[in-house]
């Protein structure tokens, strides 16, 4: 159990230590959501002028609309690329110290998943400071419930980062191989656009696409569904259907979790069959 | 080495490492008594670190086992890993983080009992002299100074195996000499088993017993006394205007076997004094110096391998052999070693 708090504990404080990295993990969703997302909306504000809008549609915002997505943006950047650490750790030895440890190879991806979930998590509560400055409101129910879903993303994202990292010998590999996955999967997961009017092919993508699960939990925490008039639940996407089944927030949840668990049993399975 | 039992704490049985068809270590068998200082000596590429990583359970082994304080490598990794303690040729500190969490961190990866864990931190601190700087980021670290840490971090667990692989290379002389003081040191207060690998004679000279490894082979075994004994005598150099002739001269008067690589010839007698005067005067080719020294763990290798004992004089096969060793393991084949 120490085992696992003292890996887990090195990313953290490493993450803690590195303020260039903090600094420019803002570069990224201001980019998107203020330049981006201000842009976007102003345009969608201006077509909705010219023509008859249904009542209920005028508390459409982009910008609101987008900042879940960015959220889950920077949690899914941030825990896929925590597992950068193993191979750099691979490449300049330190790997070995550990390797050649008597320590359960289980408790070494359990550490590191739970190390790179955290940072992730400390990342994603970061950007609630572009709060204040595009009119979303929170209240105490929110943040409950956003803090476990963040972590939950975070741990399921940081598992899928470890079972790669897990046979690979070199940092470009990894970012290589983390570079073909993170754009089809951000594009595809509704982070940037309503998931609305899309072409049959890409919609079932999209439905495979376990990233859009966790991007419309947080959407449907951070907007409040629940209290959503219906049309704008339509314009923003958020009544997404498996198979006709509405899909409800404790239902992506579930999913998530599921998800993680797989690929941290693949992770763990990987990390202790392969050679150093 | 009076404290020494008489106990095999380590016994390699037929020890084999292929990759593909290249066979980087041979079958090689052989056993270490608790505690001895023992050291494999060899040039480059001779299969040196691969058995050590093999012995240490970070690398698989194709063929054979080694049994390490009564636990099977092949079988008992967990167990091997409790008794050994191992410093790297390569450095493999975590620079981002201080002396102290370095150390911490391994006392927790092999749980040091929380009550002893800060003393033992400070004693190997102090010991190598860097308990002023435990709380610096290691990345700020001197070679020397990381070297020493990472020594002091292989002592911290209290293993009954020390595992050194060229543990002073790249190091400048006078922290040479401050770490093999510290091993000593050590190894006669704790009865420490070292195992250690090397390619310079004089630290191969502190061992109780040397192995010399060459092609992923054992050569020879013993101690480096009995070694030099077995060279014969004192050692005659030499170099003449005609080298060739000169072994087909000393072959012939003296009936000697004469070996001849870069620097000259040498060849050895019982009583070298009493040889060279009368050697001088009856060699019919010019002498243009001579020198004679009693032997030398090179003369050793040299007299078992055919070869000096230098890292430049790998020939191109053996670099190839090692450039093929490094990218078979993904390392970058013109990295350092």
């Amino acid at each position: 159990m120490e085992q696992i708090l003292y890996i887990w504990y090195r990313d953290v404080v490493k993450f803690v230590r590195d303020r260039t990295r903090l600094a420019s993990s803002f570069v990224m969703p201001f980019m998107f959501l203020i330049l981006f997302g201000n842009g976007m909306g102003g345009a969608i504000k201006s077509l909705m002028a010219s023509g008859r809008v249904p009542a209920g549609l005028a508390g459409f915002d982009f910008v609101k609309f987008m900042f879940p997505g960015i959220i889950g943006m920077t949690v899914f950047n941030t825990a896929i690329f925590s597992a950068l650490s193993i191979v750099q750790d691979r490449e300049f030895g330190f790997m070995k110290e550990i390797m050649v440890s008597p320590v359960p190879r289980v408790h070494i991806v359990l550490g590191k998943t739970l190390g790179g979930a955290t940072v992730a998590l400390l990342q994603g509560l970061l950007m609630f400071l572009f709060v204040p400055f595009i009119g979303i409101k929170l209240n105490p129910g929110i943040v409950l419930r956003v803090i476990p879903a963040i972590f939950l993303v975070a741990f399921t994202i940081s598992s899928i980062g470890i079972l790669v990292a897990s046979r690979l010998k070199t940092a470009q590999g990894f970012q290589m191989i983390i570079q073909l996955l993170v754009f089809p999967m951000l594009f595809l997961s509704g982070a940037y656009f309503p998931l609305n009017g899309m072409p049959g092919w890409m919609n079932i993508i999209v439905k495979l696409n376990p990233l859009t699960y966790a991007v419309d939990l947080f959407k449907k925490i951070i907007l409040e569904y629940d209290k959503m008039p219906e049309v704008l639940r339509q314009a923003m996407g958020l009544n997404l259907q498996v198979g006709g089944h509405l899909v409800t927030a404790a239902n992506e949840a579930g999913f998530i979790a599921l998800f993680g668990a797989v690929m941290i049993v693949l992770a763990m399975w990987s990390f202790s069959t392969v050679e150093q | 080495m009076t404290k020494n039992s008489n106990r095999d704490i380590i016994v390699v049985k037929n020890l084999t490492k292929r990759y593909g068809s290249f066979t980087a270590v041979k079958g090689i068998s052989f056993s270490v008594k608790e505690g001895e200082l023992f050291g494999f000596l060899g040039p480059n590429g001779a299969g040196k670190s691969t058995s050590i990583n093999m012995m240490c359970t970070v690398l698989s082994v194709t063929e054979g086992t080694a049994i390490l304080n009564g636990h099977d490598i092949t079988r008992d990794k967990a167990r091997v890993r409790e008794a050994i303690g191992i410093i790297f040729q390569d450095p493999s500190l975590d620079e981002n983080l201080t002396a102290l969490e370095n150390l911490k961190l391994h006392c927790v990866m092999y749980k040091v009992d929380k009550s002893v864990r800060m003393q033992r931190i400070m004693e190997v601190l102090e010991m190598t002299e860097l308990i002023d700087r435990k709380d610096s980021l290691v990345k700020t670290f001197s070679g020397g100074m990381k070297r020493r840490l990472e020594i002091a971090r292989g002592l911290l667990h209290y293993p009954k195996i020390l595992f050194l692989d060229e543990p002073t290379i790249g190091l400048d002389p006078q922290t040479r000499s401050h770490i093999w003081k510290y091993i000593m040191d050590i190894k006669e207060r704790e009865n420490i088993t070292v195992f250690l690998t090397t390619h310079y004679m004089d630290e191969a000279e502190y061992c109780d017993r040397v192995a010399i490894m060459d092609h992923g082979e054992l050569v020879v075994l013993d101690t480096p006394a009995n070694l030099k004994n077995a060279v014969g005598g004192d050692v005659i150099r030499l170099r003449t205007e005609d080298d060739e002739m000169a072994v087909a001269e000393i072959g012939k008067r003296y009936g000697l076997a004469v070996t001849r690589d870069r620097d000259g010839i040498s060849f050895s007698v019982a009583s070298g004094e009493e040889f060279m005067a009368p050697f001088i005067k009856e060699l019919p080719v010019k002498i243009l110096s001579i020198g004679m020294s009693r032997p030398t763990l090179n003369d050793v290798f040299l007299k078992f391998t055919g070869r000096a004992l230098r890292d430049e004089e790998l020939s191109s096969t053996d670099q190839l052999r090692e450039t093929m060793k490094r990218s078979r393991a993904g390392l970058r084949p013109f990295g350092r070693s």
